[in-house]
């Protein structure tokens, strides 16, 4: 599906469900659900925080749909709210012991071991990150977004997207340097 | 030393973000300085390592959290006027939004000046909220975080002087719920708790972060596992010294986590072979262990065993089959045909008696087993002898098999006893005092 499509389908689903239709909320969080349940995983390392980001998010997504404005794209205002309950989530957190952070539970599909491995040392390099910066990251390699997109989601200018990008993945880049290979 | 335009435009290439002008430039630039040449490696190498994690799967139960947290009146009405801004769905928005900041307050459950600052507000918020619009929220409502019924915590029974003595509201949360103090007032939990290896569990990590885990809670669900919990061989099995040593091998636990080896464990074939006698005393042969070589194959070939392997179809059937292949072609497969423990292992009854059980079986092909089994908590308690001690109790069988145990392990308050060490054994202490 072409962006163009894919927005224009985003667009649908938004009008139908501010007229009620709940196939349509049905089909926004079959479209969103997964990856938006990833960038906040990304940005938290916790399954539970990172399903009830999603949760709140969808909920405040659905409420909040009355504001949002189709001249944008759909999914710069759904990714914004995801990073941006995740840095809420962050900032709330205590300094405890989260649930998984030591349990590794792997994607379903993924294979074993070495893949195991590599996920765990880049999630975890990726929590070393501040996360401002982690959000950039994520945004760009686990999300492909270009700079621009970057830029729209968190309402940065693109200079800084960048310069957040390369400081972080030099960072990442020195700590994953022992890494696997 | 490279300037920071050289810089950027090295990582605007692995962005793939350069004009073919830049590009152009880029590949100059690398093929001059060997300093460019490192960190574009470095950064590629990175971008790679992203490439490589796999995404994951949402929790099925998210979406219909999600849906089942959504105004009712849009799903009754697939055409309302009104939209999702109807009183009731701010009513259950406003529920949602004020279980989540319940739940990040028990978080804070040490700090008492929150929790009655936190009380106040949420108890001024409630009538606020009902007043104004007429609603009241409805209990229905509290079981959508997570799609999982959330303790009974708010809804069990008034807690009375003597049930409670410590005031953390996590472990009273748990005490107000029927089944788990009729729990911990069975018999069969007041054995367990007299079970030494079951206190030494409860002070342990990684048992504590098991049993926090979505994947053991899912386990704890599945039927074979629960048969297999039940199961004398299995029993057996965990109470030996080369079981314990394999499930501490990397290689075995490799094998485990394998493709082939689980489709092998549910071929009816590998099942046939498990069980038959001949072929477990080739699999301890050394020959049949080096049968790559030449003369460990002819060496196999002239022995009783594989002459009477090669007349059982189940056998010519494994052989044929493109999983058994790739096991043989498998290094941690052939690392542990060479292990002692491994052999020790395959050629105990318990062993055999297991890879022939349908429930055995089930599980090897069960994502969260595999999950399980892969991950580094439930290994060190498979190498943890009070653990295996417990998984050998009767008490502790009895216990895994009531429906209120499990419930008791799936309650969102026991598992955030995993947060602290602290709370895990104030748990165990009233618990202790509760079932007296």
């Amino acid at each position: 599906m072409t962006p163009a499509a894919a927005d224009e389908q985003d667009r649908d689903l938004v009008q139908r469900c501010l007229e009620g239709q709940r196939d349509a909320a049905s089909g926004l969080v079959d479209r969103y659900q997964k990856r938006l349940f990833n960038v906040a995983l990304r940005m938290l390392y916790n399954v539970q925080d990172a399903e009830d980001v999603t949760q709140t998010v969808f909920l405040n997504a659905f409420l909040e749909l009355r504001t949002y404005n189709p001249r944008y794209k759909f999914f710069s205002w759904i990714y914004r709210m995801t990073v941006n309950e995740s840095l809420n989530m962050l900032k709330r957190r205590k300094p405890t012991v989260t649930l998984d952070d030591e349990f590794d539970i792997r994607a379903p599909g993924a294979a074993p071991d070495r893949a195991a491995e590599v996920q765990d040392r880049v999630e975890k390099a990726l929590m070393s990150l501040k996360p401002d910066d982690r959000a950039v990251v994520v945004l760009r390699h686990f999300v492909s977004f270009s700079y621009q997109e970057i830029a729209d989601v968190l309402e940065i200018p693109v200079r800084t997207v960048k310069s957040r990008l390369y400081t972080a993945r030099e960072r990442l880049r020195l700590t994953l340097r022992e890494g696997v290979r | 030393m490279l300037n920071r335009g050289q810089i950027e435009l090295i990582h605007r290439e692995i962005d793939g973000a350069n004009t073919p002008e830049e590009s152009a430039a880029f590949r100059s630039l690398l093929e001059e300085d060997p300093e460019a040449k490192a960190l574009e490696a470095d950064l590629r190498h990175v971008a790679q390592l992203f490439d490589r994690v796999g995404e994951r799967e949402p929790p099925p139960r998210l979406k219909r959290a999600i849906l089942d947290a959504l105004p009712q009146q849009a799903r009754a009405s697939p055409r309302a006027e009104s939209g999702w801004l109807t009183p009731g769905a701010i009513v259950r928005w406003f529920v949602f939004q004020l279980r989540l900041a319940t739940e990040r307050m028990e978080e804070a459950i040490m700090n008492k000046k929150m929790m009655l600052v936190g009380g106040t507000v949420i108890a001024i918020a409630i009538v606020v909220a009902v007043r104004v619009t007429g609603f009241p929220p409805e209990g229905g409502a509290a079981g959508t975080i997570g799609g999982v019924e959330q303790a009974a915590r708010y809804r069990g029974r008034a807690m009375t002087q003597a049930d409670v003595t410590l005031k953390n509201p996590e472990i009273q949360a748990l005490f107000q719920n029927d089944q788990i103090l009729r729990l911990v007032q069975s018999d069969v939990f007041r054995e367990a708790m007299r079970n030494q290896a079951f206190r030494e569990l409860q002070a342990n990590e990684a048992y504590r972060r098991l049993m926090a885990s979505e994947a053991y809670r899912q386990l704890e669900a599945n039927q074979a596992f629960r048969e297999l919990q039940a199961n004398e061989a299995y029993r057996q099995l965990q109470t030996s010294k080369a079981f314990g040593e394999m499930q501490a091998n990397e290689a075995f636990r490799e094998l485990q986590a394998s493709e082939a080896y689980r489709q092998l464990q549910t071929s009816k074939a590998f099942g046939e072979m498990q069980a038959n006698e001949a072929f477990r005393e080739l699999q301890a042969q050394g020959a049949f262990r080096e049968s790559q070589s030449t003369e460990a194959m002819r060496q196999l070939q002239a022995s009783e065993a594989f002459r009477q392997l090669q007349a059982n179809p189940a056998f010519r059937q494994l052989q044929a089959s493109e999983a058994f292949r790739q096991l043989q072609a498998n290094e941690a497969f052939r690392q542990l045909q060479a292990n002692e423990a491994f052999r020790q292992l395959q050629a105990s009854e318990a062993f055999r008696q297991l890879q022939a059980n349908e429930a055995f079986r089930q599980l090897q092909a069960n994502e969260a087993f595999r999950q399980l089994q892969a991950s580094e908590a439930f290994r060190q308690l498979q190498a943890n002898q009070a653990f295996r001690q417990l998984q050998a109790s009767d008490a502790f069988r009895q216990l895994q098999a009531s429906d209120a145990f499990r419930q008791l392990q799936a309650a969102e308050a026991f598992r955030s006893l995993s947060r602290s060490q602290a709370l895990s054994e104030a748990f165990m202490r009233e618990a202790m005092r509760v079932a007296q």
